[in-house]
């Protein structure tokens, strides 16, 4: 996230650098690693523990200095965040403290009681991950995962009034789909749509010859894209990133966005394609590790290795072997 | 006048950051526009803004007021206030 447009600014004046920020504008937390599902292309090879995950004392003084450096914006994700004991003590905590709350999940946890607690909490929005309109679709990708679950979730949110999104991954399984998903996802009365190009990292790197989709497919999953944001204009937002992870590294390098990515053991990235840790949430103060974030973008060794990463993505499949810049 | 549901404000050095976190746009203002964000902030009316800031300022009231409706119809126009 960028500064986009400004009111009484000009180009080049402070708040077009992500420096300019006396803190980050969004903090990306990945609360845990468990989860129920073995999807083939999980960014994070999500599905059990990590050694070191924070424990309940770890993360209420973390979020305690979120509150005090004023982060007006939190995803919470995983994992599966829902798997998280404390996940509900987490959520009132950031929403009490007004700060704007999104949850990234696989929605297999949403039932009655768990839409009437989102509902209260008044979140930004719930992302439910739906990689199809068809369960067979959906459940290729995502193993042991249970489309009807995910997209009763999705209806039972919108019938309680929470801002509801659905986020799909094309692959080669199921980029045929996307049309009749955005369908699905405005006749259910969602808030958005979004989706990208599929990111090489993590499992989907492990999974990469049988995921990625053609040329002729991506050209024919934009041209959907095109036609459906026309369609659906004022009725629902159909947001796709056009760039993948490459021109999107490229574009960080000389402009790293004001925003903190911290995975579930307090490490904090510099960015999801890139291996780096600039500092760890447990033992360095938050104020610290945003300092440390904005200087690790400038080490050589970052600089070199993502030049290396954009000429070669190949050395996207490191992306989870972390790495500590200092 | 108030600020839209999943709009955020901080105070920055520089002057005021604006997120609008549902459609994840942000904006930034000057250090006069963020003189302009705080008295919003405590629900104070364009006219009492005007007022506050020519004398802050020692400017003509025409002269602030032309530049306080421009700004706050440009925010009501960016969809993070609401009248």
């Amino acid at each position: 996230m960028e500064p986009t447009k400004n009111f009484n600014t000009t180009p080049g004046m402070a708040g077009e650098n992500f420096d300019d920020f006396k803190a980050p504008l969004f903090l990306a937390w990945q609360i845990n690693s468990v989860c129920n599902l073995g999807c083939l292309h999980c960014c994070e090879e999500a599905g059990h523990h990590i050694p070191g995950e924070m424990t309940r004392d770890q993360i209420f003084t973390f979020l305690h200095q979120v509150r005090e450096m004023g982060i007006p914006y939190v995803a919470i994700s995983g994992g599966e965040p829902l798997l998280h004991p404390n996940f509900f003590e987490v959520a009132e905590f950031i929403r009490e403290a007004g700060m704007s709350l999104k949850v990234e999940t696989n929605g297999e946890f949403i039932d009655d009681k768990v839409v009437d607690r989102f509902a209260a909490l008044d979140f930004r929005s719930v992302q439910i991950s739906l990689d199809g309109a068809t369960a067979a679709t959906h459940e290729v990708l995502r193993l042991k995962g249970d489309w009807k679950k995910s997209y009763t979730a999705v209806k039972k949110l919108v019938e309680k009034g929470v801002t509801t999104e659905i986020v799909f991954v094309p692959t080669s399984f199921n980029i045929h789909e996307v049309g009749e998903a955005i369908d699905m996802a405005h006749d259910l009365g969602c808030y958005g749509f979004y989706t990208g190009k599929i990111m090489r990292i993590g499992r989907a790197a492990l999974n990469w010859d049988k995921l990625n989709p053609t040329e002729e497919q991506y050209k024919a999953f934009f041209k959907t894209l095109d036609e459906k944001t026309k369609q659906y204009e004022n009725k629902m937002k159909v947001y796709y990133y056009p760039y993948d992870v490459i021109e999107e590294l490229k574009y960080r390098l000389e402009k790293p966005s004001a925003s903190l990515l911290v995975v579930p053991n307090g490490n904090t990235k510099l960015i999801g394609p890139l291996p780096f840790i600039c500092g760890n949430v447990k033992e360095q103060s938050l104020a610290e590790v945003w300092e440390r974030y904005k200087k690790a973008w400038r080490e050589p060794k970052v600089i070199e290795f993502t030049k290396r990463v954009i000429k070669d993505p190949n050395l996207l499949a490191q992306s989870n072997k972390w790495q500590n810049v200092f | 006048m108030e600020f839209k549901k999943n709009v955020q404000v901080r105070k920055e050095k520089f002057g005021t950051v604006i997120f609008e976190t549902l459609k994840e746009k942000v904006f930034v203002t000057n250090e006069t526009g963020a003189e302009i964000i705080e008295r919003l902030k405590e629900k104070k009316t364009p006219d009492v803004i005007v007022n506050e800031l020519a004398s802050l300022y020692g400017a003509s009231k025409e002269a602030i007021a032309n530049d306080v409706n421009c700004f706050i119809e440009n925010m009501i126009d960016q969809e993070v206030l609401a009248r």
